[in-house]
């Protein structure tokens, strides 16, 4: 990752057919950089729910814990892409989960940007000015969206209505996902418990 | 210098621990209370405070050398502190006298002269003493409300109610009763679920109070749609709920209660058209308990069973589920809640009915067969007054009464909007901002967020204008300068 990487990021943000394609096939994306935006989005996410001005924020602050909050963003955009890069396989889709990733990462730039200031300009709001506050989070979180859609369109090389279907195909996979984990996570657990009820026998009966 | 600080320190911890302990030993409330007494925060979570009432005193047949009580089912407190108890198992009104501290046996009413023979009640099992001064009797299994004179002599009697809205096996079955200045009777009946039934001074029938509408949702609506006729009448039918205690304050207006299954609103204060015109914040329940476990003996929403109108717009009702008693004021904050089940004295086993008399809180419990007198604690009754001061318009003075509050229970967040209010109306905002965030009062808050901004721009107005014609100038004059420059070199 260097200095014009993060220069094309904002490229990217700002002309995503051609931007994402440019990290698609030339290699002008890079994964860290990604990752550290998914990063910084968890932490700006996590300050905005506890420290947004006292009338636009309803957030109980003894539910807010930032650790818990960035591990599972990254959890969710894991599983996001892991979702979609084996949909997409089976789907001809042309995208790398190297890709995937990294245009998850990217289109979350918007937010990282503007979830700050708003917090920022929330402090200085009272009732009735509140819209000014949401607007700016509703311009953000639909800008990502926009952003993911197109990401995904282009380094699959897909038609709209095909990344729709497939969009909607990984929210299906996502739940078998995590449907197999909870399955997994129970097996493990009734072998771990055969293991160390043979292993309590074994102690009690030498 | 180090060295001398610890060694006052080390012969200052002996008495500062011996000091602590002696301050330790002083009574505290919590020590002698058979219940938790507790109040819920803005984010619905309990929140521990010290206790508002304490038991103070029981009354049982025993106690007034009568036949005990059998399955009392209401009772009701005169202005100046006579007692009637409806006890229905043994068919009688019984009658107290209230005064320095103890109850003492006045009379039983086992009956009236009805036109010349003797009458006698069956079940009766609400009571209510109106303003000009009689007393009205459900008179539960002798389908009828009987009105009686002070000394016993019958004034009226309701009895069946004719309306064509009646089904023809209607049975009229009063259960509880209250009387408005006018002496219009309100009676709650056994099977009615139109509401409370109103009869006018001479005893006709009306017409209802309070509907309570039935809430369907959705699911339940598409569910009915996909069922077929025989499955549908074996459903349960969607009903509203029986009231099931009620009362009435000086200006006319009905408190009810009714069982809420769900928890928002049991509590209804309904004006002479028959409208619900409680106050409450917007998505606040008014249900006795805001959390609680769902399922179980002790679970469930609470079972609001009688509500007391006490004054300055102060109301508390008596929960059946957990034996609570919960207080609110006349903008529906929960003020206080004390009360458990138990066997322990002051605890209850079925509460039935509530009344209030002076600082006392009178409850009703029918197993039991007594009534149960709490007095009200330091910390009751500096809410009350704060309540009170507050409902009368006297925020200035609610303040020192609200900070008194404060200093014993530190977590009261109705007393930060009430202190917060009053620095707002006398124009500190950036004080009121403080404690108005404290009492989680946004709508206030904001108001006075809004008051300290203009303050704040109007004060610094200048030095802002200044420092924007500061800037633009300067990077103005630098724009050209820089220019001028690159045209220099240019030029060379």
């Amino acid at each position: 990752m260097n200095k014009k990487k993060i220069k094309y990021l904002f490229h990217v943000v700002s002309h995503p057919f051609d931007g994402f394609y440019e990290v698609r096939h030339r290699e002008q994306g890079s994964v860290l950089l990604a990752l550290i935006l998914i990063l910084l989005f968890g932490l700006s996410f996590s300050l905005n729910r506890q420290y947004a001005g006292f009338v636009v924020n309803d957030i109980n602050p003894r539910t807010v814990n930032t650790v818990t909050e960035v591990i599972a963003i990254f959890a969710f955009v894991l599983l996001f892409s892991t979702a979609n890069w084996s949909i997409t396989c089976l789907m001809e889709g042309e995208g790398r989960f190297k890709d995937i990733l990294t245009i998850t990462g990217y289109s979350m730039t918007p937010m990282v940007l503007t979830f700050l200031p708003a917090t920022l300009i929330s402090q200085f709001i009272a009732s009735g000015e509140e819209a000014f506050y949401y607007l700016l989070l509703f311009v953000s979180i639909g800008w990502f969206v926009i952003l993911l859609l197109i990401g995904v369109m282009t380094i699959h090389n897909f038609t709209i209505g095909k990344t729709m279907i497939t969009l909607c195909l990984t929210c299906v996979s996502m739940l078998v996902i995590i449907f197999l984990l909870s399955l997994l996570l129970s097996l493990v657990q009734q072998v771990y418990l055969f293991l160390e009820s043979i292993y309590t026998e074994i102690l009690f009966r030498i | 210098m180090k060295k001398r600080d610890s060694i006052l320190m080390m012969i200052m911890i002996p008495f500062l621990t011996i000091a602590f302990f002696v301050n330790g030993i002083q009574v505290l409330a919590d020590d002698e209370v058979p219940y938790v007494t507790y109040n819920f925060d803005y984010w619905e979570d309990i929140v521990y405070t010290p206790a508002a009432y304490l038991p103070d005193s029981n009354l049982s047949g025993a106690v007034i050398g009568t036949t005990n009580f059998s399955s009392p089912q209401d009772l009701c407190v005169t202005e100046d502190g006579i007692l009637y108890i409806v006890d229905t198992g043994n068919n009688r009104i019984v009658v107290c006298n209230f005064y320095s501290g103890t109850f003492h046996f006045v009379r039983e009413i086992t009956g009236f002269d009805h036109n010349g023979s003797k009458d006698t009640f069956n079940g009766p099992s609400g009571i209510c003493i109106s303003q000009n001064e009689r007393i009205y009797i459900a008179d539960t299994n002798n389908k009828r409300v009987v009105a009686l004179e002070m000394d016993g002599t019958l004034y009226q009697i309701i009895e069946n109610p004719q309306s064509e809205s009646f089904s023809d096996d209607f049975e009229f079955k009063p259960t509880k009763v209250t009387v408005d200045y006018a002496d219009r009777a309100y009676v709650i009946a056994a099977g009615v679920f139109e509401g409370i039934m109103c009869f006018d001074a001479n005893g006709e029938f009306t017409g209802y109070s309070g509907t309570i509408n039935v809430h369907i949702t959705p699911i339940e609506k598409i569910w009915r749609k996909f069922s077929t006729k025989a499955q549908r009448a074996r459903q349960t039918l969607f009903i509203p709920t029986e009231f099931t205690g009620v009362d009435i304050d000086q200006k006319g207006f009905i408190y009810a209660t009714n069982i809420d299954s769900e928890g928002t609103q049991s509590v209804r204060r309904l004006n002479p058209r028959g409208e619900d015109v409680i106050k409450k914040g917007d998505g606040v329940k008014i249900s006795g308990d805001k959390f609680f476990i769902p399922v179980g003996d002790y679970g469930g929403a609470s079972h609001i069973v009688d509500v007391v109108y006490r004054e300055h717009g102060i109301y508390s009702c008596i929960d059946s589920t957990r034996g609570r008693i919960f207080t609110y004021d006349h903008e529906g904050n929960l003020l206080y809640i004390f009360g458990g089940l138990g066997s322990q004295s002051g605890t209850f086993k079925t509460p039935v009915a509530i009344e209030s008399y002076d600082d006392k809180i009178l409850a009703l419990d029918a197993q039991r067969g007594e009534v149960l007198c709490f007095k009200s604690t330091e910390y009751g009754q500096l809410i009350n007054d704060a309540v009170s001061l507050r409902y009368d318009g006297d925020e200035k003075q609610a303040v020192e009464v609200w900070k008194k509050v404060l200093n014993l229970n530190a977590n009261f967040e109705l007393a930060y909007v009430g202190i917060g209010k009053a620095y707002l109306s006398s124009g500190d905002n950036k004080t009121a901002m403080k404690y108005l965030k404290l009492g989680m009062d946004r709508e206030y808050y904001s108001i006075a967020y809004k008051r300290y901004r203009n303050e704040w721009l109007k004060e610094h107005l200048n030095m802002i204008l200044t420092a924007g014609i500061v800037i633009i100038g300067g990077s103005v004059i630098f724009n050209k300068v820089r220019k001028h420059r690159k045209g220099d070199k240019k030029y060379e």
